[in-house]
């Protein structure tokens, strides 16, 4: 069976984000895959099937921006929603003025996820939906 | 001796011719004449008609007679012309029958001339006979007398001490000019000498004040000494004054200078005394026990504000006691009442403004020669440095707390990160669950494994919490068994998100073997925690090389543990290395040299040592070092 599901790619160094977040979305609908850093992302088969980037800030080595840059370097435009334990609200508007679809401040409703992750995938350069 | 005897002869011719034939009488007139020939007076018979008669041999010696003057007028003679008046006198001698006398001089030569009548008696005048007494040597002895007489007397007159000399009955007998011009009253005085020689036959000093007129009133010391000369039956007193007057006024100028002097002196010491107790905010006082006798320095008035000189009593010092001191200062007052002890200590006074005042007092304690107790002590006002002490201990700890809040705002951020996390997840796996048991049919292993790591995340956000608690508390310091790794663990914890921003690697090496040391856990863990920011903060800047950060405990000979952060960052310039730890050298603006500062002070306080070296790479590595029994230092007890 064929299933066009949009592969949402969660980029965070914390493990129990990387545990729960693929989980609720693919109980919604989407496709998951979970990396424990960017460089890990970078280095995956995955990056140009991603429709959507869950990818947190504050990593070890390459960080959230650093990644986005990277890939824009890259002239991969995957739709970025960030997701942030860094509860400083000066950071959302530099990044979606950064081109970032949404920054969500963990921690943050299922409903905000959804919608966020949603939006992104209405991008028009969003990924195409994947077979699974 | 012919020649003599020829001219002798030739001098009594005319005695012969009045004598007579008669060879008896003429025998005795030889006899007569040899006699008067051997007096060495000169002797000259003129008759009644003033003619010689004759003359001896000293005579014609002196008076160069010949026998040829013999029936000649004398002043025929050249030496007996020198007595113009002779003639004239010996006619009054004839005609009185009374004898008279004259100066006779011949040269140097002196002599009395006596006139003689001839013969005495009652029977008829007729002729006079000159004797020629040489009184040469008698008058030189007279002018020798009166030129030592004189001499003495200008001498005495020059002496300024008056001299006098009394006679037996204490009249003045001569005195000189110096008494005479300082005794023109003298009748009180001669009572006072009356007094004085009355029963005495030795006479001794006596001092005697008297008024002179036109002097005033003058001090004299008088000696009297016996004047008693070989064959002088009448007795003399010799008395001599000293004026001391002067002599004593001088001395009692010069004691009033000397008592002036130390006077000056002492009020200077007394001046430079209260100066210093001024200065020194030091007050002395004594206490005589056994009377309850307080003096006090002017000083001491002036630190409890009584007006100078208020009779001290215990009631009036005790009402300036603070009341919380009045117990014990009372017991240490009644042991140095009982005891005879020094003693020290400090209270304080509660003024009648309500402002409090910190005294330090000292007392030694002395006894006076019948054996009764004093107190001499002093009392400092201690206020000021009291107060800046409890000013300074207030900053330090609010310092610490600042430093303490600041490094910890800046972890909230991180914090909250880690807060974050968990809580993210446990939204996150509880929707999950809901979604799960929501499903046809409900998968329920999936929602059982979702809450089970919603529980694992819960349990994390709650350490994280009490990770953060513990760092909060504004605890007084506690001394407590601290292991070091678990610290180093807990500070990395907490810090781990922060570093995480600044893209810091993390890596530690916790030694296993690490003795636990004693210490204040929190202050500890504040040392680690400015470390750890400190290493962050120099690795700001770098970006051509991973910014490592190493963290690791060790344990040290000596049981000490050391617990070093070396970082990647800039370095440090060795030259600033030692100023680095100084109190608050810093060159960054957030503060982090007073972190350091106080990471050391907060060490040394531990006994321990706190340094920075540079890496052999780049970047520099701080260390500190710890005993683990800080007991086994040397005077040395937590504080």
């Amino acid at each position: 069976m064929t299933d066009r599901r949009s592969l949402v790619s969660v980029v965070d160094d914390d493990e129990s984000v990387r545990e729960s977040l693929p989980q609720l979305l693919r109980l919604s609908g989407f496709a998951a895959q979970a990396f424990s850093s960017a460089e890990a992302f970078l280095g995956s088969d995955v990056v140009s099937e991603t429709s959507c980037l869950l990818l947190d800030i504050a990593m070890p080595g390459m960080s959230g921006p650093d990644l986005q840059q990277e890939l824009a370097r890259r002239q991969r435009k995957i739709p970025i929603v960030f997701i942030t334990g860094l509860a400083d609200a000066s950071i959302r508007p530099r990044l979606l003025a950064r081109g970032a679809e949404e920054c969500l401040i963990k921690p943050f409703s299922e409903a905000a996820l959804l919608d966020a992750v949603r939006a992104a995938l209405r991008r028009p350069y969003s990924q195409p939906s994947r077979p699974t | 001796m012919t020649a003599q005897r020829a001219t002798l002869d030739g001098g009594w011719t005319g005695f012969r011719a009045v004598s007579g034939d008669d060879a008896a009488a003429s025998a005795a007139a030889a006899n007569l004449i040899s006699i008067l020939d051997t007096v060495e007076v000169p002797i000259v018979v003129l008759r009644r008609d003033l003619m010689i008669a004759g003359f001896n041999k000293a005579a014609a010696d002196m008076l160069r007679l010949s026998p040829s003057d013999i029936g000649r007028a004398p002043r025929e003679s050249s030496v007996l012309a020198g007595l113009p008046r002779l003639e004239e006198q010996c006619s009054q001698v004839i005609a009185s029958g009374l004898e008279c006398r004259a100066d006779f001089r011949d040269g140097d030569r002196c002599f009395v001339t006596r006139i003689t009548p001839y013969p005495q008696g009652d029977r008829r005048v007729t002729g006079v006979v000159l004797t020629f007494t040489n009184m040469t040597a008698f008058q030189a002895c007279v002018d020798q007398v009166i030129y030592e007489r004189e001499c003495t007397k200008a001498i005495l007159n020059t002496i300024a001490d008056p001299l006098v000399v009394l006679s037996a009955d204490q009249r003045i007998h001569s005195g000189n000019r110096a008494f005479y011009a300082l005794f023109l009253e003298l009748a009180s005085l001669r009572a006072k000498l009356k007094g004085i020689f009355a029963d005495s036959r030795t006479f001794q000093s006596v001092k005697v004040d008297q008024v002179i007129p036109g002097e005033g009133r003058r001090t004299l010391i008088l000696d009297a000494r016996p004047l008693t000369l070989p064959d002088h039956s009448e007795r003399r007193v010799l008395v001599t004054f000293q004026d001391i007057t002067a002599r004593k006024q001088a001395k009692a100028a010069n004691d009033l200078r000397t008592i002036a002097e130390r006077k000056e002196e002492l009020r200077r010491n007394e001046a430079f005394l209260a100066e210093a107790q001024r200065l020194s905010l030091t007050g002395s006082f004594s206490w005589r026990v056994t009377t309850d006798e307080i003096t006090w320095s002017e000083q001491l008035y002036r630190i409890f504000e009584f007006d100078r000189g208020a009779p001290l009593t215990p009631e009036l010092i005790g009402s300036r006691i603070h009341l919380e001191d009045v117990p014990s200062l009372r017991g240490v007052i009644e042991q140095a009442r009982s005891g005879g002890t020094d003693f020290e200590c400090e209270y304080r006074l509660q003024m009648p403004d309500e402002s409090v005042k910190h005294l330090h007092m000292v007392a030694h304690s002395v006894r006076d020669e019948d054996g009764r107790l004093e107190y001499i002590g002093a009392v400092q006002d201690v206020t000021a440095r009291r107060l800046s002490e409890q000013a300074l201990g207030k900053a330090q700890s609010e310092l610490a707390h600042v430093t303490r809040a600041t490094a910890l705002s800046a972890l909230t951020v991180s914090i909250a990160h880690e807060v974050n996390q968990p809580l993210s997840g446990i939204l996150t796996n509880a929707s999950t669950c809901l979604r799960m048991l929501a499903a046809d049919p409900p998968d329920v292993e999936g929602a059982r494994e979702t809450a089970r790591r919603t529980i694992r995340d819960g349990n994390r956000a709650a350490d994280v919490i009490a990770r953060v608690r513990a760092l909060f508390i504004k605890k007084e310091s506690a001394i407590e068994a601290v292991d070091l790794n678990e610290l180093t663990r807990e500070v990395m914890a907490l810090s781990l998100g922060d570093l995480q921003r600044n893209r810091v690697v993390l890596h530690s090496e916790l030694a296993k073997d690490l003795p636990a040391i004693t210490g204040d856990r929190i202050q500890l863990q504040q040392v680690i925690l400015n470390l750890l920011r400190n290493a962050s903060d120099a690795m700001a800047d770098v970006h051509d090389r991973p910014r490592q950060l190493l963290v690791r405990t060790e344990r040290e000979a000596g049981d000490r543990v050391r617990v070093s952060v070396r970082d990647a960052g800039e370095g440090v310039d060795p030259q600033n290395m030692d100023k680095l730890l100084d109190a608050f050298y810093t060159t960054k603006t957030d503060g982090m040299g007073i972190g350091l500062s106080i990471s050391r002070s907060i060490i040394e306080r531990h006994h321990g040592c706190l340094w920075a070296q540079a890496n052999d790479g780049p970047g520099a590595t701080f260390s500190f070092s710890v005993p683990s029994d800080p007991a086994s230092v040397p005077d040395a007890a937590p504080r």
